[in-house]
């Protein structure tokens, strides 16, 4: 194989992210370029986040680094111009009950239905098919107590779809409770 | 089923995800700290948003009326003196640390529909429920149950099928068993839905599928499903393995 042309790295990413439906390792395409050097890719993709795309007010498209991969996405503030082109409906949110099934897992994981159920004090049957069905999450195994119950945990997907790169970016349980005191609390030294 | 009042989806006007959710609802409310919250004082409103809901569905309301038990009992015994050694667990206790607990996914899910909300803008190159469809299918062993819900279906569609009179035949489950470790045998696996449908009558499907669970039952066999609602199909279950 024809060695790539530094100046032509930028180019081939750009077209990479383009045409590939989901997140691209950055590990393949630095193998594919010959870089070991993270830095030295780094620099190319803060090149394009920069020069390309994120600068310039006339660029319809973003990097945006999700699910361990890169990939190609639209600005945020085209949203309602492009659901208006390909007259595209709301797009569907997950309910309530999905997304505390979805918060137990995720930070229990992996978690048996009766312990959702239990946290949730509510039957999470319902949730979890649906969930399961939007492959946010997957069975990983059983649970080696009567009954042999089926162990769930998020999927690759999960993190795409909330724009995670990978688990530990979710914000720890103490952080949570911090950000939302600072939310919450009422303006009494203004 | 007796649904027949409640059937279809049920949309409730003042919703909450469950006692849980109404529970803190009423602490916030009447601002108590969740900590320090004396159950028993908020037993009557519970009861009273229950008893101001018009008919009560069970299945849907079953955990409802549990939590109201669990608070009238948490009452009574705060009636009653204590004998009882501060160490225990007291059903209070419990209540409020299933309560903590529960403040914190609600928190969580806040956050996720907050992120769910950003990422919802930035389109992709596939829209993301096209790309969840078209994903490889993984295979998933299928439960008990599952298989039921296919066996009902097909029982089902025998039940309009056209049967001519045939003297009738004694399937025992030990024939069954062989019959269907032969089948194994000779073709590797047996799609469960094409193999029914063949049989001849709905008594030999029963006891088929009897037999079919029985052996899965006794780790004989393997039940694998390749998509949620697609076909199942039975392997010899070469060492009874279990996933860890």
């Amino acid at each position: 194989m024809d060695p790539v042309l530094p100046n032509h790295h930028l180019a081939l990413i750009e077209a990479l992210l383009f045409v590939s439906k989901e997140p691209v390792e950055p590990g393949r395409i630095m193998e594919y370029l010959g870089i070991s050097d993270i830095d030295e890719f780094e620099k190319i993709l803060s090149t394009m986040e920069k020069e390309l795309l994120l600068d310039h007010a006339e660029r319809g498209l973003m990097l945006k680094r999700s699910g361990g991969g890169l990939q190609l996405v639209t600005k945020p503030d085209l949203h309602e111009e492009l659901k208006e082109f390909f007259t595209v409906k709301q797009a569907t949110k997950l309910t309530i009950a999905s997304l505390e099934t979805l918060s137990i897992i995720a930070y229990r994981q992996p978690a048996t239905l009766t312990e959702i159920s239990l946290m949730r004090g509510v039957n999470s049957t319902g949730p979890v098919k649906n969930l399961l069905q939007k492959k946010l999450i997957k069975i990983t195994g059983r649970k080696q107590v009567p009954g042999l119950p089926a162990l769930y945990a998020t999927t690759p997907e999960f993190l795409i779809y909330f724009g995670l790169n990978d688990l530990s970016e979710l914000p720890s349980l103490e952080e949570l409770t911090e950000l939302f005191e600072e939310k919450e609390q009422p303006s009494l030294f203004k | 089923m007796m649904e027949t009042e409640f059937s279809g989806y049920q949309v409730q006007t003042e919703f909450f995800e469950g006692p849980l959710d109404l529970l803190l609802h009423l602490i916030r409310k009447n601002k108590m700290n969740i900590i320090e919250v004396r159950l028993s004082q908020i037993t009557a409103e519970y009861l009273s948003y229950l008893e101001g809901k018009r008919g009560i569905n069970p299945s849907r309301e079953s955990e409802f009326l549990m939590t109201a038990a669990t608070l009238i009992y948490i009452k009574s015994r705060s009636l009653l003196p204590k004998p009882e050694n501060p160490e225990e667990e007291s059903p209070e206790k419990q209540l409020i640390h299933t309560l903590i607990e529960y403040e914190k996914i609600q928190k969580i899910s806040k956050m996720l529909r907050d992120m769910e909300y950003t990422e919802l803008l930035l389109w992709r190159r596939l829209e993301m429920n096209e790309n969840f469809v078209n994903r490889e299918y993984e295979l998933k062993e299928v439960s008990a149950f599952q298989l039921a819900e296919i066996f009902f279906d097909i029982v089902k569609k025998k039940e309009y099928e056209q049967f001519l009179e045939i003297p009738s035949k004694n399937y025992s489950i030990a024939k069954k068993q062989e019959e269907i470790l032969t089948l194994l045998a000779a073709s590797g696996y047996i799609d469960f839905s094409e193999y029914v449908s063949k049989l001849d009558s709905v008594e030999e499907i029963v006891v088929s599928f009897f037999t079919l669970l029985e052996m899965i039952k006794r780790h004989m066999l393997i039940a694998v499903q390749e998509t949620l609602f697609g076909t199942i199909s039975i392997f010899r279950n070469e060492a009874s393995k279990l996933e860890n």
